[in-house]
């Protein structure tokens, strides 16, 4: 266990160490002077500011010793300013994330409870009409364009119909953002469900128990739910990734004020500094909570260790 | 998939209904810190950005300086016809030779943090804005100024190295805000998290790309704003709230969540027809889009392929199309209400629509429908500015010119036309720019070498700039000003289009009075009741 | 975005593959009676086929020319004239969408070619290697497997600009993860098998092994990720283009038309609804005739 646990962390630190090296790489891959593209609106800006801050980014040193400077800064805490602005960095990022966490979070809990009872009924009544239903609905969800989705739900919930909020930060105007990425996201882990549920239907263990004659609720819940929560706490885990990627396109179309919503304003803007802060936060967070998750699993079917 | 397995069944039970609670403990924690809603006697005032900074010497975006004109006075400022009087400053003195402005106070001013407001302040302020190490943004538009001296606690006298025209309206203008000392305390916060000034609304807090809390300064006078409130506002908090999205703004509108907003262009008109909103819009805002070139390569190196441009597009046709009215066509290389926006005199030097002459020159620079002419058209987000270059782009396509578009964030537009400018190899390409002034000076800022954005310039010009900017007499100026613009216009160095431009329509919930856009796009708040 | 990839791959990679040997021969066969008993398939099949249809005939079939303002008065309702509406310039919808699908198609071949071809060569050389560099080669993909595809898109286009061309790069590298992992497991199945030794031992070429051993086993499954790939590659670019990110204006692509299209959704709602239609149609098919192939493909499976 604690072998496996190692493992792990070390995973989760070599990920986020080669997130730091092309975090750095970034901004020289940029066709054409970065300096110049991200300083932009200052008509006055001269030469020589130029210079002075292609010296406080570092562009002017060899590779690797930008490599030391930031790797020293980020460790301390110090993810630089924004070039609009001149804002720092860490604390604006820091700021916005839990916004973030509550989208992600509350389409997680959306998704799960659609989704699990979607698939769970699926396929338990597999082959019947209400299977296909189901499959059809979650094939839907799969396919629609989530910001098509989420941009029909403001037009006609909030301007039309003024049921739901959209302007504020609060948990009101959270439904309909949750509610978006939450149905697209239940889509997938209906199908997920209904097909590890169909295995597990299949078990002998299970036909052992109907022909025992159990009622229906103790064969699902007892054994059919326990073996299928393992898996699916899997699908969970990795759906929280998707949700991460998925609340970025769902903050930019409810304007709900994460950091996916300031990653895109600072890819417009060009500012390289909070688009290489973003992808660090980003990452280590992802990684993080993959590496809570592969605790978790292991915790929970401590075969995976051996595996 | 998964096996059966052998671990205690409760066990595992206990530990997935702990994952489970986890998770919404999870969701809770940031639920829970999300702000409440805000309460009675706030106004929220949602925009499509958010500020860039609250310190004025740091940035030049609309966004920003909106939100200065709330928190901070300037010395001087515009009554409603567009003319400066006083504000912080009660008179002012120019001394004969033009180098020397001296400006007296009014008294019993208190900054934000109790301390007196006096001449110190002033002179903090501008010895800030020209410090050599870390020189204020707007630096050029302060004018050469050798020295600020406090005559007295209520006397401060500006001298210049040579004379300066346009300082006085310049001290009208939000980004010469007036800080206070205590800024100076502040250091990293100040601009950040943190700002002290005189104006009628005090910064609570600033949670950035979400909101900004102004809440009412109850010391507050207004000695020269065209507001009629005299003294503090009526309201108790000014919300500034960011959401980008224009629909999630109309929607906000509709539900009651804001009361002022910019609403999406194009359902301006079901707007009209809707009882609960009511629409302000800002007349003088000084706002000029224009044009301009890529001059120091082919093909806008020659003339004539600029001219080929003024030719071919067909303004009002383009204006109507995407905006039907609500804005005006421009002629001038500065914008209405502005000293030099004639519209006649500019129409009798500038260019009209006329494919045929573009064809023509097109035709003499060597193309034509078998060799199109290949550019690149760019502008920046917002104001429905990415519908009209698609309607510019088609017209060229009409006379033979096959423009790219490629639409940006203003920052990145101003430095991408530099690039442009020096680049010496690559498509011609143009740019739709926007800039707002109050003043002619501006044209010396743009186009002065070595130019704000490095592109044309010529000794003629720059004579003809350096003259203006000196010259005290109106009259005498306004002739320099003509002179100026009739190079612009006629060499197509620029090619005006249209005013406004941008955040200049609101949307205003019915029962809110009192909102109004000054002169010059400044959205006061000092009269607002609701 | 991301959410509609092929996750079900995923458990899968994790759980021991079947012997791919299993597979009966004549797949196409297979297919072929497969797709006619699964109603799913055929749908699935039929809507790819209507859009490369549409994709390759649409100089022929589109009313009007796509860019073509005031090929109708502005903002007109769907009517026998142009039965998608006009837009706010007056571009007949129909043809705009129409010529679409060809960029649609575009996104989803150039993306999951660089995807594919990628992943694939990543897994064969990391898989049939062995040592440090299947280690490096396959950790270095679980790595760019946990930044998820929204984050390398939008890296992507930070970096090199917005342009379509740009999105459909980022949504290629952004994919290689999982057509390398697929990859990397059959290999590793393969390599576990008594005739892989044998065939080494008698001396046969690496690319002898890698053409007449591996490939065909790693095709079928590759097939299926690449189908669903497609899906999930078009849903990405749109909404790379939605932002602002992707295609850029005039052109027809069909997620830059839902965000035009969104100021006028009181006034014109149709400019919004049939680019978004399209969307999800042509997604729904290549989701259903991805499950239709992994069904027919993936010896595993025992459904219907």
């Amino acid at each position: 266990m604690a072998r496996y646990l190692l493992k792990r962390l070390l995973s989760a630190v070599v990920t986020i160490w080669v997130t730091t090296i092309a975090v750095v790489l970034l901004i020289h891959l940029v066709p054409g002077d970065p300096v110049k593209i991200m300083f932009a609106q200052s008509q006055s800006t001269t030469p020589e500011q130029l210079e002075t801050v292609r010296h406080n980014l570092g562009l002017d040193r060899p590779i690797y010793e930008q490599y030391a400077i930031y790797m020293s800064r980020v460790l301390h805490g110090d993810f630089g300013h924004t070039i609009r602005g001149d804002q720092p960095i860490l604390p604006l990022l820091l700021g916005r994330l839990p916004y973030t966490l509550a989208l992600a979070l509350s389409s997680l809990l959306v998704a799960t409870v659609i989704g699990l009872g979607l698939g769970f009924l699926a396929a338990y009544k597999r082959g019947t009409a209400l299977d296909s239903l189901c499959m059809v609905l979650a094939i839907g969800g799969v396919s629609v364009p989530v910001f098509w989705l989420g941009q029909i739900l403001i037009l006609v919930f909030a301007v039309r119909l003024s049921w739901f909020q959209v302007a504020g930060s609060d948990w009101r105007s959270l439904i309909l953002p949750a509610l978006t990425l939450g149905v697209t996201n239940a889509a997938v882990v209906a199908r997920l469900t209904r097909s590890t549920m169909i295995d597990i239907f299949n078990q002998d263990y299970i036909r052992t128990a109907w022909a025992k004659g159990l009622p229906a609720r103790t064969v699902l819940s007892r054994h059919a739910l326990r073996a299928g929560l393992v898996p699916i706490v899997t699908i969970l885990g990795l759906q929280f990734t998707y949700t991460m990627g998925g609340a970025v396109i769902v903050e930019n179309v409810f304007s709900w004020n994460g950091i996916g919503r300031l990653a895109v304003q600072a890819i417009f803007q060009r500012d390289y500094p909070l688009i290489q802060g973003f992808i660090l936060t980003f990452a280590c967070l992802v990684a993080l909570v993959s590496l809570a998750m592969d605790v978790l699993y292991a915790v929970l079917d401590p075969r995976i260790v051996h595996v | 998939m998964a096996q059966v397995v052998r671990t205690s069944k409760s066990s595992r039970t206990g530990r997935i209904a702990a994952l489970v609670l986890g998770v919404l403990a999870g969701a809770a924690v940031p639920l829970a810190a999300l702000g409440a809603r805000a309460a009675d006697g706030t106004l929220v005032w949602a925009r499509d950005g958010d500020s860039d900074s609250l310190d004025p010497q740091r940035t030049t975006t609309t966004l920003s300086w909106e939100v200065f004109a709330q928190i901070y006075d300037s010395l001087l400022a515009f009554d409603e016809s567009g003319k400066i009087g006083p504000h912080l400053a009660k008179s002012w003195v120019v001394s004969p030779d033009g180098k020397e402005v001296s400006l007296t106070l009014n008294g019993d001013i208190t900054c934000h943090d109790g301390a007196p407001f006096t001449a110190e302040d002033v002179k903090y302020t501008i010895d800030r804005a020209l410090d050599a190490k870390n020189p204020s943004i707007t630096k050029a538009s302060w004018g050469p100024i050798t020295s600020v001296d406090v005559v007295n606690p209520e006397t401060v006298s500006v001298k210049f190295s040579s004379p300066f025209g346009a300082f006085l309206s310049f001290m009208t203008d939000p980004m010469a805000s007036m800080l206070c000392r205590g800024d100076a305390k502040l250091g990293d916060k100040f601009g950040v998290s943190a700002a002290i000034g005189t104006g009628p609304f005090k910064l609570v807090s600033w949670t950035k790309g979400d909101q900004i809390v102004l809440e009412r300064n109850t010391a507050y006078k207004n000695f020269g704003l065209p507001a009629q409130n005299k003294s503090a506002p009526h309201i108790a908090k000014l919300v500034v709230k960011n959401i980008t999205e224009a629909q999630s703004r109309l929607a906000g509108l509709k539900t009651g969540e804001l009361q002022v907003a910019e609403p999406p262009l194009a359902e301006v008109t079901t707007i009209k027809d809707d009882k609960t909103l009511t629409l302000v819009t800002a007349k003088n805002t000084g706002q000029d889009n224009f044009f301009e070139f890529a001059v120091h390569r082919p093909p806008f190196n020659d003339a004539r392929a600029r001219k080929a441009i003024a030719y071919a597009l067909d303004i009002d046709g383009a204006l109507d199309i995407v905006y039907g009215g609500l804005v005006d066509r421009e002629r001038c290389p500065v914008a209405h209400p502005v000293m030099g926006s004639e519209q006649d005199f500019c129409k009798s030097v500038g260019y009209d629509y006329d494919p045929e002459k573009a064809k023509a020159l097109l035709a003499e620079l060597g193309y034509g429908p078998d060799k199109p002419l290949d550019v690149v058209m760019l502008s920046w987000t917002g104001g429905d500015r990415d519908k009209l270059v698609q309607v510019f782009q088609n017209q060229l396509q009409q006379v033979g010119i096959h423009a790219k578009i490629e639409m940006m964030d203003i920052g990145t537009l101003n430095a991408r036309v530099t690039q442009e400018n020096e680049k010496t190899t690559g498509p011609g390409t143009f740019d739709l720019m926007g800039w707002a002034w109050f003043d002619p000076d501006i044209l010396y800022a743009l186009w002065h070498s070595p130019g704000a954005y490095k592109g044309y310039s010529t000794p003629e010009l720059d004579a003809l700039l350096e003259k203006s900017r000196t010259s005290a007499d109106p009259t005498s100026r306004l002739g320099l000003v003509h002179d100026i613009e009739k190079i612009l216009l006629q060499e197509a160095v620029m090619i005006p289009v249209y005013t406004p431009g941008w955040n200049w329509i609101y949307a205003v919930r019915a029962e809110v009075k009192g909102f109004k856009v000054g002169p010059f796009k400044r959205p006061m708040f000092n009269d607002v009741t609701f | 975005m991301s959410e509609s990839f092929p996750v079900e791959e995923l458990p899968a990679a994790l759980a021991p593959l079947p012997p791919a040997a299993a597979l009966r021969p004549g797949p196409v066969r297979r297919i072929g009676s497969f797709l006619l008993r699964n109603p799913g398939g055929v749908i699935g099949a039929t809507i790819v086929l209507c859009l490369v249809l549409s994709a390759v005939l649409a100089p022929i079939i589109a009313p009007y020319d796509p860019l073509h303002m005031g090929a109708g008065r502005r903002l007109t309702p769907p009517s026998p004239a142009h039965p998608f509406g006009t837009d706010e310039f007056g571009r007949d919808l129909l043809s705009r969408v129409i010529y679409g699908s060809r960029l649609t198609l575009q996104i989803g071949l150039i993306a999951v070619s660089i995807s594919l071809g990628t992943g694939l060569l990543v897994g064969l050389v990391g898989g049939y290697s062995g040592g440090w560099v299947e280690r490096i080669l396959m950790r270095g993909t679980d790595v760019l497997f946990s930044f998820t595809d929204t984050l390398i898109a939008l890296a992507a286009v930070a970096v090199l600009g917005p342009s379509l061309t740009n999105a459909m790069i980022a949504v290629g590298i952004a994919a290689i993860p999982y057509y390398a992992r697929v990859t990397y497991g059959v290999v590793l199945v393969e390599k576990s098998k008594p005739y892989f030794d044998a065939a080494v031992a008698a001396g046969a070429g690496h690319l002898r092994i890698i053409f007449v051993h591996l490939l065909p086993n790693v095709i079928p499954p590759l097939i299926v990720v690449a189908s669903l790939g497609v899906s999930a590659a078009v849903l990405a670019a749109a909404g790379l283009s939605f932002l602002g990110l992707g295609a850029q204006p005039p052109s027809p692509e069909w997620g830059a038309m839902l965000a035009s299209g969104r100021d006028y959704f009181t006034r014109a709602s149709w400019i919004m609804t049939f680019p978004g239609l399209a969307i999800a149609l042509s997604v729904l098919g290549f989701n259903l005739l991805g499950d239709a192939l992994r069904e027919a493909l993936d010896p595993r499976q025992r459904r219907r």
